[in-house]
């Protein structure tokens, strides 16, 4: 009779491999829909991980103010103001992150990326007239960190740190799963910074495709995987696409790629570096590659023109 | 052990693995199946749940948060076809018809996600 009720242990084992535990939650921050997936955990992670999420976009929100001082707040004034820790520690990130290889990511193009939306929402490319105010205000401008997480602009150009928030806050994420020991998740900060665990399976790895290449997909597992891109987000006029990532140095919105994809192992320095990359010539590309350790992929014309030696992109 | 008891073992063996295999096709395809269907959001709150495996033309008008959204269903996929936002992304983006590409209008706060079979686990772009 044993034996025969050993027999059915296979059966179980196929019932059981079936089934698996997935707690989800989507919450709309940053102007997109973060899809927090967790392959172990309970709800309660969920609602920390949200809670990682909408206090950063509050944060870092430069549109309007609510109900904690963020950087709606500093561009509102010349006089100093107490931050809260996480506000201080993103800014001071966004501020040092040149130092890190991400030369075309400035912070303070806040006014600046804010004309060429409007000057673009009408379909119209921006004066140079106001490209050169805006540089100018942006070469006299700075910012000071004081003790305390005070926090101080001077100068008129106002801060944007949209560029590296998101990935600032999947580092926080990274960190409170790590703590938790959970290694099986994936976390989509809107498809432009993501947050890779483990997948449930014998590899671990996660499929995740490339909209700016037909079919085009990587396999990846623990890193973060930052995108910036024209195709959601770009303007066509006179047949020429302009961007919404503006390059500093000129003031030009017309990037020399269609999409830069960076595989690192922080994401605050992914994000920044894939939207810098947008104006790098793809040798330096290579240079910052090396050195900061981070693996790329650059797209123009829907086709690869870059892809590290270590990365595989496969298609379905 | 006698040859009948140990036939009649390879026989329950060989029947239950059959059933297990099966049991696992079946389920493998009926989660195919059960897929794409379309959940309309308004900041975090579903206001529609629409299922595009019946591939029917229809239409939807959410409130979003600074005025109306059409959304548009046809031949399984699904598109926001008018809304006051002044990019229009949502609107270029066009038919949508596999999960883990969510339409998004920021300006709006209305999003829709398609949930159901998708050959990636996460889109990038």
């Amino acid at each position: 009779m044993m034996k025969r009720l050993l027999l059915f242990i296979p059966l179980l084992t196929l019932i059981s491999c079936s089934q698996t535990k997935i707690v989800n939650s989507k919450i709309f921050c940053f102007d997109t829909m973060i899809n927090i997936n967790l392959y172990e955990g309970d709800s309660g992670n969920l609602k920390d991980i949200e809670g990682i999420f909408t206090r950063y976009d509050k944060l870092s929100d430069n549109y309007r103010s609510r109900d904690v001082h963020n950087v709606y707040t500093i561009n509102h004034t010349n006089e100093e103001v107490v931050v809260d820790n996480g506000l201080y520690n993103l800014l001071n990130k966004a501020f040092s992150v040149k130092n890190e290889g991400a030369a075309y990511f400035d912070p303070l193009c806040g006014s600046l990326s804010k004309k060429w939306k409007e000057s673009l929402e009408k379909g119209e490319v921006l004066s140079d007239e106001i490209i050169n105010e805006e540089l100018e205000k942006m070469h006299v401008s700075s910012i000071e960190f004081n003790e305390n997480n005070k926090i101080k602009r001077l100068g008129e150009a106002e801060i944007d740190v949209g560029g590296i928030a998101k990935g600032y806050a999947l580092d926080e994420v990274y960190t409170y799963l790590k703590n938790k020991d959970i290694s099986h998740y994936l976390v989509n900060a809107g498809s432009s910074s993501i947050l890779v665990g483990e997948k449930n399976n014998k590899s671990g790895l996660f499929s995740i495709g490339i909209n700016d290449l037909t079919n085009a997909y990587i396999e990846l597992k623990n890193c973060f995987v930052s995108t910036s891109g024209v195709s959601t987000q770009g303007v066509k006029i006179n047949d020429v696409t302009y961007s919404h990532i503006i390059n500093p140095v000129t003031g030009s919105a017309i990037n020399n790629y269609d999409a830069v994809i960076v595989i690192s192992d922080k994401g605050y320095l992914g994000d920044a570096l894939s939207t810098s990359m947008m104006m790098n010539s793809v040798d330096e590309i290579k240079e910052i590659e090396e050195i900061q350790n981070v693996k790329t992929i650059v797209i123009k014309d829907k086709k690869i023109v870059y892809s590290n030696k270590d990365i595989e992109v496969k298609y379905h | 052990m006698d040859k009948k008891k140990l036939r009649n073992d390879i026989f329950l063996i060989a029947a239950l693995l059959l059933i297990a295999t099966i049991a696992l096709i079946i389920f493998s395809f009926s989660s195919i199946k059960k897929n794409l269907i379309a959940k309309v959001y308004v900041q975090n709150d579903v206001k529609e749940v629409i299922d595009l495996s019946k591939k029917e033309e229809n239409d939807y008008f959410v409130q979003g948060t600074h005025g109306e959204v059409h959304i548009h269903t046809y031949n399984g996929g699904i598109a926001i076809v008018e809304s006051n936002c002044p990019h229009q992304d949502c609107v270029h983006m066009g038919y949508v018809y596999e999960s883990n590409k969510p339409i998004i209008c920021a300006y709006n706060e209305v999003y829709i996600i398609i949930e159901g079979k998708s050959l990636n686990d996460a889109e990038l772009g």
